[in-house]
């Protein structure tokens, strides 16, 4: 289900191009407008369809579950913390289904960039960077005596 | 003096004041038939008209005519005037002052040339000069630092495309114009020639390339954003209702 861009909708702001984790959202070097590269390595993630901020990419379904003529838009307001989607079947039907994504405001979790690095004797540590106060606990439990092989 | 003189006068004194005017006329058709050519040769008026059926028969309810009136000043205030389409600040003025800048130089140019060739108002050049500097000063931050293919896609700015088109002939005539300008007024005959022969060139460049240019994007722009308005209006839009009263236009942005 590979995404498309409406050329009219976009206005080329580049955030699809950021977002994209397979790096397959580029600019199309005629209209500078975005464009899917590579459809087959779209793994229909919608992390572009839901940043783009002009609604301008879709997802093409298969046919063989998703027949011509339906259409599944969706719409993410980050400041009411809210995803909603629009299923509209071919024979006209709509369905409308909203649901709240987070419990914080949106850009209130820090990026692991914002951590100070560990140095390099945590390398020798079983826990991972930031354990255990990231867990929010005192402690996390270790493993106590030798294992008998 | 500069800013002050009407810089086409001294065009005159090479080109005979009816053949400006001729040129200017032809570049005006050449823009016009450019645009009804890409229009149909790249079939996008079939699909504009397509999609509008589509809306049409999707419409939840028929809008008043006071509706749609609403619509379009909403339209032309938003989208057109003020560029509500963009939620990057940074690209929002520099189109500004692109476009409010590439309209005054054009009146300026048309009121210079047909209407006031010799005793020409003060006003017309002042304001000649500062559409000139607008349109340069968005044209040439939004080349170097505001390029989406450059920001976005890494690319170096002088790896020019068929989309940079638009950008280069209309950032080279309006350099070449005031270039020109300052040789005209500085009355050196020889780099008056070279320099007006040089913003004619991309002048016509311009407006001859605009079925392989973005130059009719100006056109295009206000009518789609006039059909999304509907579309929203009339409950023919495929996406979903927002969950807030007004919706979010612009979301959370890094950039």
């Amino acid at each position: 289900m590979p995404t498309f861009t409406y050329m009219t909708r976009c206005d080329g702001c580049g955030e699809c191009v950021d977002i994209c984790p397979s790096d397959i959202m580029h600019i199309d070097p005629v209209y500078r407008r975005s464009y899917n590269i590579e459809p087959n390595f779209c793994w229909e993630c919608y992390s572009c369809v839901k940043a783009c901020p002009q609604h301008a990419i879709d997802v093409r379904g298969y046919a063989d579950f998703a027949p011509l003529g339906h259409s599944v838009r969706v719409l993410r307001e980050e400041a009411n913390g809210t995803i909603s989607w629009k299923i509209r079947y071919r024979d006209g039907r709509e369905k409308q289904f909203s649901f709240p994504i987070r419990t914080t405001p949106w850009g209130s979790i820090k990026p692991p960039t914002d951590y100070a690095a560990p140095d390099a004797a945590a390398l020798d540590s079983p826990l991972l960077a930031h354990e255990p106060e990231m867990l929010m606990v005192a402690a996390l439990p270790a493993l106590t005596g030798n294992k008998q092989g | 003096m500069m800013f002050t003189t009407n810089p086409f006068t001294t065009l005159t004194d090479f080109v005979p004041l009816e053949v400006i005017q001729g040129y200017v006329i032809l570049m005006i058709v050449a823009v016009a038939a450019g645009t009804v050519f890409d229009l149909l040769h790249d079939s996008k008026a079939r699909f504009f008209l397509q999609d509008r059926q589509r809306a049409k028969a999707a419409a939840r309810r028929q809008l008043s005519a006071t509706e749609l009136a609403a619509i379009a000043a909403k339209t032309i205030t938003t989208d057109i005037a003020t560029f509500g389409e963009f939620c990057n600040q940074r690209r929002r003025i520099s189109h500004a002052l692109m476009f409010y800048g590439f309209v005054l130089y054009l009146l300026t140019s048309m009121a210079m040339v047909f209407a006031y060739p010799s005793a020409t108002p003060v006003v017309l050049p002042v304001l000649w000069n500062l559409g000139v500097v607008m349109t340069l000063v968005g044209g040439y931050w939004f080349f170097f630092l505001l390029r989406v293919n450059v920001v976005h896609d890494g690319q170096p700015p002088w790896r020019l495309v068929r989309a940079d088109l638009f950008i280069v002939t209309l950032l080279a005539s309006l350099t070449f114009a005031l270039i020109f300008e300052w040789a005209a007024l500085s009355e050196n005959t020889a780099t008056t020639k070279v320099f007006a022969g040089l913003y004619i060139l991309f002048t016509t460049l311009l407006c001859v390339s605009v079925p392989w240019s973005k130059f009719a994007h100006m056109f295009y722009k206000p009518v789609v954003a006039f059909q999304r308005r509907v579309e929203e209006a009339d409950g023919s839009s495929s996406l979903p209702m927002p969950t807030a009263p007004r919706g979010e236009r612009c979301p959370h942005s890094h950039t």
